[in-house]
């Protein structure tokens, strides 16, 4: 087993990674930018080291500067998280230069299955549906154009590089199709670096759903079932949860027999998640491969008793995978809700700063993953996902409970969250019904809010009272501070009694 | 202490309610509107005040905002409230002497000036957006509150920004 891993990420999972660590007896190294000398990441881990600016560019995305610490440190393995270098094959091909194991995927099985056209085309010749697109990227506009014609629309114009809806368009039309290159091909360039982009039909209504696959070093590729991801705004994922409510026993099957399929074509070994779009009559096509942990992975660790992160770091240290994981089947419900730091009452503008007072929920059935502690500033530089609220139960319905109770309890001052967008999700009675495809929250945010409920009656009165109360403390508080106006220590007048006591 | 609170709410609108504070042990006597009310209230972490009232019991969290009011969360409940010391009442009534007239946009959150949408002395519409301002890797475009024209653009394209930082006018 390893001696000591650098986690070269930051916030929430390099936290979730460094727990894992610390349960198996591995020393932790992390690495932080000039903004990140605060974070929860730093505060726990064995060693920690500054890697450059706040630009991710500078800092978290430099390849050379990773391996050098890990050198130093002397790490014997690195875990890249999810998002920044995580799906980028240059790492690992780093590493292995370095000498120093990749926990993940190779670089070649990355290369053929991250990589959006070479996975269709792997899920091609692999036996997995896929929707109808173009397998290259089109360099030509012109000539995208006409294949969008021909198609039908509406289409979907997606980055090679992509992820996470950035650098992905819808297009309705063929009049709106030149702009919506446009902002594509440039979104592609600022986020990844390669303006490419492909072209796909536009499925409507579908939901999504992922299989979870771990494949060992020595041939065994295993599925641990699915996860309904179809609540996003804007192409990312809001709320998560497995078992997905419309997945039957013969369809998780036949997923994960897909989804294992594919992860063997491609030589694959770690973690790795299989997308799929699933239509109204639950056909399934393959939409693309993430080579890395997601972001959701807790739903299947609450639902199979896994623990995914330690199962990475000992496949990556070359242990086989268990027999008996092959027949995994889903106990429960679990749910998870991302607390961004964005207002959803104007416009879901971003709201980094300083986080004044939180309490977080605890109790039956919760957890919560999280990068952020009171007093804490949360920079701008970086995504605002601050903790990830994870519930489980006997049945959805519980689960739903358990979710929305946590969400009352949790609270966090300084800085705004989406906490009221989950409030009204979770009582939509659509949602609540599992009648929700990938479109549905977008959808769901155009209508018409439903009237606010009116506070049970004190809440007003409760509110003044607490404002009045608090600017006094707060005022009292100010005027004691002045310098000057502190009592003497008494620890010092002890002291000096004593000394006086001691002189005859 | 009295003070008078202009509270703003989705669900009740907009109140203005006289509330008296004053010590009485390690407690507070509370009065509203001049009526006396069993009311026990202290605050039990930082930004955080357990009231009870009548034995009903209310948890309100308390942040200050940037332009002097505060944000009061009860639960789903959200309220936003300024204060104002009798002292004071003459002379300082909030109202919306700037929501016509001169305009400043201001940020409403930090974070880097991508583009300017506008040029000085453009005609704008309302709502027509001026400035793109990047924060979290999202760029978002910040609207003009009214129909007019652009007196002055006080940042440039690649400049940081503050919360509350003017971006430009609108006359």
């Amino acid at each position: 087993m390893f001696r000591k891993i650098l986690i070269a990420n930051r916030g929430e999972i390099a936290v979730r990674i460094l727990r894992a660590c610390r349960e198996m007896g591995i020393r932790t190294v992390g690495v932080f930018s000039e903004v990140d000398r605060n974070a929860l990441h730093v505060r726990l881990a064995d060693e920690a080291y500054a890697i450059g600016p706040a630009a991710s560019r500078e800092s978290y995305l430099r390849i050379d500067k990773l391996i050098d610490v890990a050198k130093k440190a002397g790490c014997d393995a690195l875990h890249p998280g999810y998002g920044f270098l995580a799906e980028n094959p240059a790492l690992p091909r780093a590493c292995g230069d370095a000498g120093i194991t990749f926990i993940g995927p190779a670089a070649e099985a990355m290369e053929v299955m991250g990589s959006k056209t070479a996975g269709k085309q792997l899920a091609r010749r692999s036996d997995v549906p896929t929707v109808p697109g173009t397998d290259d990227p089109i360099e030509n506009p012109e000539e995208a154009q006409s294949l969008a014609r021909t198609m039908g629309y509406p289409v979907l114009l997606k980055a090679i590089a992509g992820g996470g809806g950035k650098g992905m368009r819808v297009v309705p039309n063929d009049a709106a199709f030149a702009a919506a290159w446009r902002d594509a091909a440039s979104e592609a360039q600022n986020a990844f670096g390669d303006p490419r982009v492909f072209l796909e039909k536009y499925l409507i209504g579908p939901r999504h759903i992922e299989i979870q696959v771990f494949a060992d070093a020595h041939g065994r590729v295993v599925s641990l079932g699915e996860r309904e991801c179809s609540v996003q705004r804007r192409h990312q994922k809001v709320i998560e949860e497995a078992p997905s409510p419309v997945v039957t026993p013969d369809l998780r099957r036949k997923m994960g027999e897909a989804a294992v399929r594919l992860a063997r074509a491609g030589g694959y070994a770690n973690a790795g998640t299989v997308e799929f779009l699933v239509d109204a009559d639950l056909n399934f096509y393959f939409l693309e491969v993430n080579t890395r942990l997601q972001v959701e992975h807790p739903v299947t660790e609450q639902v199979t008793g896994l623990d995914l992160v330690k199962l990475q770091i000992a496949i990556a240290a070359g242990h086989r995978l268990p027999f008996a994981w092959e027949s995994i089947t889903p106990r429960g419900h679990a749910m998870e809700v991302r607390l961004y730091a964005e207002d959803p009452d104007n416009n879901f503008l971003p709201s980094p700063g300083h986080i004044l007072s939180r309490h977080a929920p605890t109790g039956p059935g919760i957890r919560l993953d999280e990068g952020v502690y009171e007093g804490y500033t949360v920079p701008m530089e970086y995504d605002p996902l601050l903790s990830k609220l994870i519930a489980w139960g006997n049945s959805r319905e519980e689960t739903i409970a358990r979710l929305r109770r946590a969400l009352d309890e949790y609270t966090i001052t300084g800085i705004r969250t989406n906490v009221s967008l989950f409030r009204r999700i979770l009582a939509e009675p659509e949602f609540l019904k599992g009648e929700i495809h990938t479109k549905w929250l977008d959808e769901l945010l155009t209508r018409p809010r439903p009237p606010a409920v009116a506070p049970r009656e004190g809440t007003e009165e409760a509110a003044v009272i607490a404002a009045v109360l608090w600017h006094i403390e707060q005022a009292g508080k100010t005027s004691n501070e002045q310098p000057g106006a502190q009592a003497p220590s008494r620890w010092k007048l002890q002291g000096r009694r004593e000394q006086l006591d001691r002189t005859p | 202490m009295k003070f008078e609170v202009h509270l703003q709410s989705v669900a009740l609108g907009a109140k203005t309610r006289v509330v008296e504070l004053e010590r009485e042990g390690s407690n507070y006597r509370v009065m509203i509107d001049g009526l006396p009310v069993n009311a026990d209230a202290v605050q039990v972490a930082a930004n955080t005040i357990s009231v009870l009232l009548e034995g009903q019991a209310f948890e309100v969290h308390v942040t200050p905002s940037h332009d002097g009011t505060i944000k009061l969360q009860s639960g789903p409940h959200e309220f936003t409230a300024e204060l104002l010391d009798p002292r004071a009442w003459q002379g300082r009534r909030h109202g919306a002497a700037e929501a016509e007239g001169r305009q400043q946009i201001v940020a409403p959150m930090p974070g880097k000036v991508i583009c300017l949408l506008v040029n000085v002395g453009d005609d704008v519409e309302a709502g027509q957006g001026l400035v793109v301002v990047e924060a979290m890797k999202m760029q978002n475009e910040i609207r003009s509150p009214k129909t007019g024209k652009v007196e002055r653009l006080q940042v440039k394209e690649g400049q940081n920004v503050n919360a509350g930082e003017v971006l430009c006018v609108v006359s």
